[in-house]
């Protein structure tokens, strides 16, 4: 193979420059002349049908519209995966932040003062919290059937006589919590309508082109009217994928035909945007004496609270790591997520994959506890190689260097 | 008392959508009257370094730098969709798709050298710095702009993963394609007066493929580490009854310079066939053994196992006083 | 109303400022220094970070009013005639810019820092360094920026040195 030339170099990142002298634009740096600034209403409770007023808000000099689910001129509903949310709530809300109106008005301080004025009538609806709870036949239900959104199952082998078969055993549960992308540019945008009649919405995103569809169906036109632009984004981590404010600021701009602004609080960026799902993880897994694993089982149910998101990608991808990167013979493995009435959860770096290394890490130190040998022996016995066939039975056939990443770490460390 | 230990985590990622999903990269590379190269693809740059990963691959087969190339990636109106910026799949995918249209724009351009320059075979041509040379003959040269006659010169590709669905009821199958491996260590000291929890030594052996840009993927490994070490002892949402209390940088602590050490970064290199130049995606393999090694690391030191997350001071310290109450 | 005169990189301007203003939106919305960013409102993330008087100050947290009379450093004010400044070149060079939100106020507090001690141990910059946050780096190439700044500044030091030693 030839050597090559800029492949493998420490080049200096061509956005660099941009960055370093604040010269970068991210949408809340964006000034469009005669802006309005837009602000979210959103739920204050967890479960409850609602009934909005908005008369009172209007009234307020300077308010121009204010937008609810009446105003959606295209499909009230958005969704990376399952259209379960909505632009607007109209019958009900699920969590604390559901958006149930936008305010526009002709500064953010008008905006947001008029926010306080729509009145919100909440009839309480019981609530859920728990995943275990909420799969049960009488939890309360947060969208039309069953809380289970999507159900994960790997078989593979005969755990129930592999594990006759193992010298030791260990059962343990495990939590996760819920954790926060925390990018440090909360969601901004600024919408307008150009000559052209495209509606052109500017906001940092992880997909523009799924954006753009999710911005069309919800207004009701054709992708190609949607054009959506994203500047400098200030991290993501995944919590960047579903829609937060794109719909609504396109919307305002579409019926008004004026720019629109608005940038989020740290405070409402938190509710704005998906969670990292929470897993409660229950393991059971058997070695033979010399520390060779045999069997493993395993649950998992992850929270993926009042709406759907990527929950399925991410409980499939936990269900699919769910044994660390070794090789078992005999694997069942069942993986669920469930709607509560928690904050969402979606995608957030690492994806479900991140969740189960918590449980099956520790369990491998376990096992090697009580078998007498060393967590790096352990997994040097174990770990996949070329050739290996995961849970799946997906073979491994080229570039598997994790024995030589374990010794690394044995050489360096211990 | 201050008490040490050590401990390691090994974890796997599978790339990309997965379970059979179409998992689909596009990219276009323009030559203009000026033979100035630009490439439109709608890889989005979060902070990863996307930008710069792509224009090393594009460079790399055009024989450019990677500020010689005007990357439009931001733009739904002037780029077809690459996919999202998540699943650790851009390099991999957006990668591949983009190194395959600069591939085939360069055998396009070295066909039209050889006409324009009346040789046999396009053997031998070598292309640099926005000419093309025969290598036994250097003055037999022609730059881009000479090759660009009316209009523009443009390539499309595009890259599809594979990946296959699973079977329903036993859920075998091939759900994700490469897969990225690493070990990481860390060696921890646990204050058993107040709980607290210092990782005080780091080693990070990440499977990568092939490094396309070393100094971003040990960024990756910086940023990972911290992320991975949040998780496990510092973030807390305090979310109880679907309320948030610690929605605000005060009360949701994230690391901070202090809380991070400087790292052994060791890149382990071997190349994926697949993949552009042999390079995998990183961007969330980097998080995943955190967690768990610091938990293991935290039982070497105190002999008190965990099982929920994060293990902020006052869960240890109680973690710890009720050991000490069942070893009475 | 309150009527201020200061100064923003080395510019004398008197403005009109509302009692309710702070900084950071004078210089956002009024002056367009857009460099200069909001993070969380509550001088916990640093990203609003500009030098006031030699001073780091999150301009989140500080209002209008009181820059009167003050000398006022944002990012914009830091690039010289002939290019960057030799910690933003030392930023770029180490590798210590992700998403480059918290890059500025990165870069001044860098400043802040340096000016102080010119020569700064890894703890030292890690302590200076304490009031930004960032979610992408994890610090540490950010640590290694300072540090090759520190190398920077002290080489165009010498460099000054003896040009003026050959005057």
């Amino acid at each position: 193979m030839e050597p090559l030339k800029i492949v493998g170099n420490r080049e200096i990142r061509v956005d660099g420059m941009a960055k370093v002298t604040g010269k970068a634009i991210y949408p809340q740096d964006i000034f469009l002349e005669n802006a309005l600034y837009g602000y979210t209403v959103r739920s204050t409770k967890v479960h409850a049908k609602i009934e909005v007023d908005i008369k009172k808000a209007e009234e307020i000099e300077g308010v121009v519209k204010i937008l609810t689910h009446k105003d959606v001129t295209g499909m009230n509903a958005h969704g990376v995966l399952f259209k379960d949310q909505e632009v607007f709530c109209s019958q009900k809300v699920r969590r604390i932040g559901d958006p149930i109106a936008f305010v526009i008005a002709k500064s953010q301080k008008v905006a947001k003062e008029a926010s306080k004025m729509v009145e919100i009538k909440y009839t309480e609806l019981p609530a859920v919290f728990d995943p275990v709870e909420a799969m049960k036949e009488d939890a309360p239900i947060i969208h039309d059937t069953t809380n289970i959104r999507y159900y994960y199952k790997c078989r593979k082998g005969n755990v129930e006589e592999a594990f006759k078969k193992c010298d030791v055993i260990v059962e343990r549960e495990y939590k996760t919590s819920m954790v926060e992308h925390a990018f440090l540019q909360t969601e901004s945008g600024v919408s307008y309508v150009d000559k052209e009649g495209v509606i052109n919405v500017c906001a940092a995103t992880q997909y523009p082109h799924f954006d753009q569809l999710e911005v069309a169906e919800g207004l009701g036109v054709n992708k190609e009217q949607v054009r959506i632009i994203n500047p400098a984004v200030g991290g993501a981590f995944g919590g960047r994928e579903d829609i937060t404010l794109q719909i609504h600021l396109a919307l305002g701009a579409y019926l008004l035909k004026k720019p629109i602004r608005m940038t989020y609080s740290r405070e409402e960026s938190f509710y704005a945007h998906a969670k990292r799902h929470p897993i409660v993880m229950k393991y059971k897994t058997g070695a033979d004496k010399n520390g060779k694993l045999i069997a493993m089982e395993a649950t998992l149910i992850g929270d993926t609270g009042a709406y759907a998101s990527w929950a399925i990608n991410v409980m499939r991808k936990a269900g699919v790591h769910a044994t660390g990167p070794y090789e078992i013979q005999n694997v069942a493995i069942d993986s669920y997520s469930v709607y509560t009435n928690n904050p969402y959860c979606g995608a957030m770096r690492g994806f479900g994959a991140t969740q189960v290394p918590v449980a099956s890490e520790q369990q491998m130190d376990i096992i090697a506890e009580k078998l007498g040998i060393s967590p790096i022996e352990i997994r040097l016995r174990n770990c996949f190689k070329v050739g290996s066939k995961t849970a799946t039975g997906q073979l491994l056939n080229e570039s598997v260097p994790l024995k030589k990443c374990i010794e690394e770490v044995q050489n360096k460390l211990f | 008392m201050k008490k040490r230990g050590k401990g390691i985590g090994a974890t796997f990622y599978g790339t990309g959508y997965g379970n059979g999903f179409p998992d689909v990269s596009k990219a276009v590379v323009e030559i203009d009257k000026d033979g100035k190269v630009s490439i439109y693809s709608c890889a989005t740059e979060v902070g990863q370094g996307a930008k710069t990963i792509m224009m090393q691959i594009a460079g790399e087969v055009l024989g450019l730098g990677v500020n010689d190339i005007n990357f439009i990636s931001e733009d739904t109106s002037l780029t077809q969709d690459s996919g999202t910026a998540a699943a650790s799949r851009q390099t991999y995918n957006t990668g591949n798709a983009i190194k395959l249209a600069a591939e085939s724009m360069k055998n396009k351009l070295l066909n039209l050298a050889k006409d324009y320059l009346k040789l046999n075979a396009t053997l031998g041509l070598e292309m640099e710095d926005h000419k093309i040379y025969l290598k036994m003959e250097p003055e037999k040269c022609v730059y881009f702009n000479q090759l660009v006659e009316k209009e523009n010169i443009k390539v499309s590709e595009s890259f599809t993963a594979q990946s296959t669905q699973m079977d329903e009821e036993t859920g075998q199958g091939s759900p994700y394609w490469p897969y990225t491996f690493n070990c990481y260590g860390v060696e921890v000291e646990v204050d058993t007066e107040t709980g607290i929890v210092e990782v005080i030594k780091g080693v990070c052996a990440q499977d990568v493929g092939r490094a396309i840009n070393p100094e971003l993927v040990e960024g990756q490994i910086d940023g990972g580490f911290a992320m991975g070490l949040g998780y496990a002892i510092m973030e807390d949402l305090n979310c109880v009854n679907g309320k948030i209390h610690n929605n605000k940088f005060s009360k949701y602590l994230i690391p901070t310079a202090l809380d991070m050490i400087d790292l052994q970064k060791i890149i382990v290199e071997d190349p994926e066939s697949t993949a552009p130049f042999g390079a995998k995606g990183i961007g969330e393999p980097v998080m995943t053994a955190v967690t768990p090694a610091i938990l293991n690391a935290v039982y070497d030191a105190i002999g008190v196992r965990f099982y929920e997350i994060p293990i902020t001071p006052d869960k240890v310290l109680k973690a710890i006083n009720d050991s000490l109450r069942e070893g009475e | 109303m309150f009527r201020i005169n200061f100064t923003i990189n080395n510019k004398g301007y008197t403005v009109d400022v509302d009692e309710a203003l702070r900084l950071v939106d004078l210089l956002r919305d009024k002056f367009q220094l857009t460099g200069t960013k909001e993070g969380c409102a509550e001088g916990e993330c640093g990203a609003c970070t500009v030098i006031m008087d030699g001073r780091t100050v999150q301009s989140c947290l500080v209002m209008a009013f009181q820059a009167d009379g003050s000398n006022i450093t944002t990012i914009e004010g830091l690039e010289r005639e002939d290019g960057l400044h030799p910690i933003q070149r030392a930023f770029l060079d180490a590798g210590a810019v992700q998403c480059g939100f918290c890059t500025p106020g990165m870069v001044l507090s860098s400043k802040a820092l340096l000016d102080k001690n010119s020569n700064p141990s890894r703890e030292e910059i890690r302590e200076g360094l304490s009031g930004n946050l960032c979610r992408c780096t994890g610090y540490n190439k950010i640590v290694d920026a300072v540090a090759l700044a520190s190398k920077y500044l002290k080489e165009e030091e010498s460099d000054g040195a003896s040009e003026n030693s050959r005057k």
